[in-house]
């Protein structure tokens, strides 16, 4: 038996290598001066100070947490009535729109985002139909509705996914006991069925709002060039500025307020899940 | 009520399907237009598909995305079940902790693990490519293996391979016989979760890659700014696949289930691992299948790994290239000059480069490049001697012309008049008459070229005050005229004439006036850059004889014909200038650059400068960013 614990030592080695030192090189470089070789290496807190009192970097950090909120909200939104549906549904019918919901998800999200384009641009569907209800030529495409469509459309199978698992779970003689008790449906509804879906829904909002605001291919593809987000500043500093350091910096800051929030989320939910228990 | 109810739900259903898979059927459907537009349906046609077999950047991709998927599931389903067993037989600290470090990718953002994985491979200088993509999808594929296999390892009977052991079998007997059937379902969906994660990799992928492997995320990436029917082909080939794989996975165990009914045997459940190693296999077979069959031409069996703009050159030269050397072209694209100097800098190796006047200066003044041996090169003799030895590569010891232009204002006849040009110049950009009706092209030395020659100054200038100026200049048009900040669907745009006026480079006016004859170029008076784009050898090059070989023909005058034709970018060759002047591209006067205003200059390179002026256009492009 003992044997068998050896299995898991090269993969020790190898998450070390793969898994820690990354993280830990981003640290790293976030707290050097650039242009450093390994032979004169000295320490500076100065890209951490750059950002925070940069007042433009602060406006794109404030804008991607505004959006990445508003693309929980409306995920919440859409998928719990869908979720519910679902859940309500016969286990056969569950088993198919389950699996409707999940196949555009297995299709590469760049390409299912690319898919708007096409859509949204100028002359597209959208505009006609609009033009044609006479609500005049508005433009879609790289705006930030565009962008916050985009982002709705990745991430809202994740909501109503687990949302639906945890609606499932629930036990159904619950809703009938509330029943005879004389609760009305909507009654039923607030007091018994969304107080047990809270894990699932507190699972999707941090499965909707991580990737929502490090996001940076959505705005980019649909928000055009001139619309900036936090991942796009990442993406910018590496692949075109190639300040590497300050590019560090703003990951370490995003991975830091990102690591409370999902501290934060999973305290409430064990407080919540705690207090179910004993009821 | 309850009945009420149901319709709500199912129209919110339906609402919901519709929204998810219209765009997929949107994309499929415009994978089967006749014409080039994606917004209106012309006809049926299978060219784009034809255009995606043809295109060896997308086929390479599509191979990439599935070798590298296939590979790193088979991989991580291995190594994770392995070490998920470990896993649970070691001391519980260990357990915990490791629990801890599978999470890191699991729930840190995305793109800081992709930095992560690009910070280690450069500090550890592994040469990125094909193996870094697959380390990379191997380290985020193994986690969720594991998350997967573990509850089922726990919810294993303790004592099974001590039993299993006690009547004789080996450890090795325990594992493969006992525990390893018992968890399947657990590795199986592992598998499938890693094999989707890999294909469905963007991130990730884009940020560890190097040396022209791409997957068709990044192919979609940088082929989304141009109008492209033949990635709503790829993409619909993905999708089918995708489905059919799906499809599969689903039915089979339902098949099997049905089966096991009636024969009341274990047939089906081993069934399930036997397609999926099937499956493997057929898609491994078709990977090296089609890539096989190279002739024996003087190059044959080798590489020449160019890296240059996207959308600048003609793929069928490049076949006919291939078929005259045998060697076979490895192409990446870059979207700036500064983004290619980012990877030269860091050591990436490519036999030849295309960068700009200015980067090219930049690039030998910090000792990358290699000096030409002339007596190699052929392809002066034919070479308009206007662009010969320009100040950025004196005697053209380094570079060799590949294409060249000017920066002007492409405008809408309909829209603009010609007076307001004439009188403003560039300053037409701030005239608020055309608000909301102009692009400003995403590169800082044109966009602070544009703002300089307004004010009256050198596009050279090291003065900050002149500088600062220019961008007090940037900064009020982008907050005054609601301006796009574009990259390359700037050329797609204004040819359906979306805009009034755009800063375009003049081999991309060419190809906006060809299509729309509303659209007029205007250079104005104040100046321009002229400016061109050679090609260079680096000092870290592995085949610098093909890449001589390549300079040659591709200046020769069929070559060099049908690569100007094709992308619109004024040819170096005289001859071949000459004769698309006279044909294909008669009286688009954007084709032939100006050649006699004193205004106008080339790029210099100067350090200090280029940090100024970097730093103000990335503060130029956030207040635009803020100012909606």
């Amino acid at each position: 038996m003992k044997k068998f614990s050896q299995l898991a030592v090269p993969y020790i080695a190898w998450a070390v290598m793969m898994l820690v030192l990354p993280i830990a090189l981003i640290a790293f470089y976030s707290i050097i001066e650039p242009g450093n070789s390994i032979v004169s290496i000295s320490f500076t807190l100065d890209h951490y100070v750059r950002f925070f009192t940069d007042p433009d970097f602060l406006i794109i950090l404030w804008r991607s947490m505004v959006i990445a909120i508003k693309t929980t909200i409306i995920c919440l939104l859409l998928g719990y009535p869908v979720a519910y549906f679902i859940s309500r549904c016969t286990e056969k019918w569950q088993n198919i729109l389950v699996l409707v919901i999940t196949l555009p998800t297995w299709i590469n999200a760049l390409v299912r985002t690319y898919a708007w384009i096409g859509l949204l641009s100028e002359g597209g569907i959208f505009q006609q139909i609009l033009s044609f209800l006479g609500l005049g030529n508005t433009e879609f495409l790289y705006t930030e509705g565009a962008v916050l469509l985009g982002m709705v459309y990745n991430f809202v199978p994740f909501m109503i996914l687990q949302i639906n698992t945890s609606l499932c779970k629930m036990d159904h003689s619950l809703l009938e006991a509330s029943a005879d008790l004389g609760a009305n449906q909507v009654q039923t509804f607030w007091k018994v069925i969304f107080p047990l879906s809270l894990p699932g829904v507190i699972n999707g909002i941090t499965l909707v709002f991580l990737p929502a605001v490090s996001s940076f291919f959505i705005p980019k593809l649909l928000g055009g060039g001139q619309y900036f987000l936090i991942g796009n500043l990442i993406e910018n500093q590496f692949i075109t500025v190639g300040e590497w350091n300050f590019g560090s910096a703003i990951s370490m800051i995003m991975a830091m307020i990102m690591m409370l929030l999902m501290m934060l989320v999973r305290n409430v939910e064990r407080r919540n899940h705690g207090g179910k228990e004993e009821a | 009520m309850k009945k009420e109810n149901r319709t709500f739900g199912k129209i919110i259903m339906a609402l919901m399907i519709i929204f998810f898979y219209l765009p997929i059927l949107y994309m499929i459907v415009f994978s089967f237009n006749e014409g080039k537009s994606l917004t209106h349906f012309t006809g049926f046609s299978l060219r784009w598909y034809e255009h995606m077999l043809q295109s060896h950047d997308m086929m390479e991709a599509l191979y990439t995305t599935f070798g590298v998927a296939i590979v790193a599931t088979a991989i991580s389903t291995v190594v994770g079940t392995i070490s998920a067993i470990g896993l649970s037989k070691s001391k519980k600290i260990v357990r915990d902790l490791m629990e801890q470090i599978d999470n890191l990718p699991l729930m840190n953002p995305e793109i800081v693990t992709a930095i992560g994985f690009m910070l280690l491979f450069i500090t550890f200088k592994v040469e990125k490519g094909i193996v870094t993509m697959l380390l990379a999808h191997i380290a985020f594929c193994i986690p969720y293996v594991i998350l997967s296999v573990m509850p089922k390892i726990k919810s294993l009977d303790r004592n099974l391979a001590d039993a299993a052991m006690d009547l004789g079998a080996t450890p090795w007997q325990a594992l493969t016989k006992v525990i390893v059937p018992e968890i399947m379902p657990g590795i199986i969906s592992g598998a499938l979760i890693a094999f989707t994660m890999s294909i469905d990799d963007f991130v990730i992928s884009y940020f560890v890659t190097g040396g022209g492997v791409k997957n068709i995320s990044i192919v979609v990436y940088t082929m989304s700014k141009r109008v492209n029917p033949s990635i709503n082909a790829i993409s619909t080939l993905v999708v089918l696949i995708i489905t059919i794989a799906l499809l599969v996975i689903n039915l089979v165990p339902v098949l099997a289930a049905k089966r096991e009914e009636k024969t009341n045997g274990h047939t089906g459940k081993r069934l399930i691992p036997v397609m999926l190693v099937m499956a493997a296999l057929v898609c491994a077979g078709l990977f090296y299948g089609v890539r096989g069959g190279k002739n024996s031409a003087p190059y044959a069996g080798e590489s020449l790994y160019i890296y240059l703009p996207g959308e600048y050159i003609d793929e069928n030269v490049v076949k006919a290239f291939e078929e005259e050397t045998g060697a076979s072209v490895v192409m990446e694209n870059f979207d700036s000059n500064e983004q290619m100097y980012i990877k030269v800098a860091n050591g990436e190796s490519y036999d030849l480069l295309i960068p700009s006047d200015y980067m090219i200066q930049r690039l030998m003044e910090e000792g990358y490049l290699q000096k030409l041996d002339q007596e190699k090169l052929t392809c002066f003799d034919s070479m308009n001697e206007f662009i010969q030895d320009w100040s950025y590569d004196p005697g053209n010891a380094y570079s060799v012309p590949y294409f060249w232009g000017t920066v002007g204002i492409v405008y809408d006849k309909t829209k603009v008049a010609a007076e307001d040009l004439e009188k403003d110049g560039y300053g037409i950009f701030l005239n608020e008459k055309y608000k909301h009706d102009v692009y400003l092209y995403d590169s800082e030395r044109d966009s602070f070229m544009m703002a300089l020659k307004n004010l009256g100054y050198s596009m050279n200038t090291a003065s900050e005050e002149e500088l600062n100026a220019a961008y007090e200049w940037l900064v009020q048009c982008v907050q005054t005229m609601e301006t796009e900040i574009v990259t390359d669907e700037i050329i797609d745009n204004m040819a359906q004439g979306r805009k009034a006026l755009g800063l375009v480079y003049s081999g991309d006016a060419t190809y906006i006036m060809a299509e729309n004859e509303n659209m007029g170029f205007y250079l104005p008076k104040e100046g321009t850059n002229l400016w061109a784009d050679a090609m260079v050898i680096p000092k870290n090059a592995n085949n610098v004889e093909l890449a001589y070989e390549f300079m040659n023909f591709i200046s020769e005058y069929d070559a060099a014909y049908a690569n100007s034709s094709y992308v619109g970018y004024t040819s170096p060759n005289e001859a071949a200038m000459d004769d698309l002047y006279d044909g294909e591209f008669e009286g688009i006067g954007a084709y032939i650059p100006r050649t006699d205003n004193e205004n106008d200059e080339i790029f210099e390179y100067n350090e200090s400068t280029r940090k100024i002026i970097s730093n103000l256009w990335s503060k130029v492009k956030i207040a635009a960013s803020n100012a909606k």
